[in-house]
């Protein structure tokens, strides 16, 4: 075994359209070596309307390597249980928003690890929210 | 109502017990409950080294609800995409043998005129298939 990934997307939008299925080993850059590290799987509960850092990259205690084949998965998990579909925080890499997770909203992106581009959520309102996440990485 | 959904997988075993993720979204339109995202771009293309493009040609409706897929299918593990959101570098997607090469699905916020998905190939002519999830893009007049 190794670490994978799994992508299903369905979708009546285009008639024809077959849908997408993927998957993907986490390898380390440029090898077929599978990725060594992780954070674990971890959650974050948010109740303000802020930026905060939800991955401090120079805060990791095992140093991950700069600019490989990293990657993080985020979830909106909503809150005991209440899922608002129609309020999102959004994700971000420093100061630049890449995209707003709505509630059950799910993202699988690739990341740097360099110290400086920390991964950052912001919530739309100040209602409690939880992201759940995981980072897998290489180690420096 | 259209309905779009995505569903992910994840296991690993780096920790001591195996861990498995699994989640489904539906992709509903920003601030909505019931109404689904009902456009979509769906391409595949080959980019030699070198040159940045922007992956979506027409810009998409800033700050809406828009999702992108992108896949890199080149089977050569040491090529790879380095994928850029207004100057920000995101991170790589690399190849991989028998098409286990890296995936991405984000949330993209096309929040003004430089927040184009912009890739750049290394390692060769890299074979990369992605899709866009929206709710209205600019179109460009003839």
């Amino acid at each position: 075994m190794a670490t994978t990934a799994t992508i299903s997307i369905s979708s009546d939008i285009a008639p024809g359209f077959g849908g997408i299925n993927a998957s993907m080993t986490l390898a380390q850059g440029g090898t077929e070596i599978d990725i060594d590290n992780t954070t674990g799987f971890q959650r974050r509960k948010l109740s303000a309307a802020s930026v905060v850092d939800l991955v401090t990259m120079a805060n990791e205690l095992v140093e991950p390597k700069d600019s490989v084949a990293a990657k993080i998965y985020i979830r909106n998990i909503g809150y005991k249980g209440n899922i608002d579909k129609s309020v999102g925080v959004t994700i971000g890499i420093q100061s630049e928003p890449i995209g707003k997770l709505y509630g059950g909203d799910w993202m699988m992106m690739p990341l740097t690890c360099i110290d400086a581009d920390d991964v950052t959520a912001t919530p739309e309102t100040a209602d409690t929210v939880v992201l759940e996440y995981v980072l897998f990485y290489e180690e420096n | 109502m259209a309905t779009t959904t995505a569903a992910v997988t994840l296991t690993s075993d780096l920790l001591s017990d195996n861990m498995s993720v699994s989640a489904t979204t539906t992709c509903m339109k920003a601030g909505t409950t019931a109404d689904g995202l009902d456009q979509m771009e769906y391409g595949y293309v080959e980019i030699a080294s070198g040159t940045a493009y922007d992956i979506i040609g027409n810009t998409p409706t800033a700050s809406k609800a828009s999702k992108l897929y992108v896949k890199n299918h080149s089977e050569d593990e040491t090529y790879y995409i380095s994928v850029v959101l207004d100057a920000q570098a995101v991170g790589r997607l690399y190849g991989g043998p028998n098409d286990t090469g890296d995936w991405m699905f984000i949330p993209a916020d096309f929040h003004d005129a430089n927040a184009d998905v912009e890739i750049t190939a290394t390692g060769g002519t890299n074979k990369i298939c992605y899709a866009l999830f929206h709710e209205g893009t600019v179109l460009v007049a003839s």
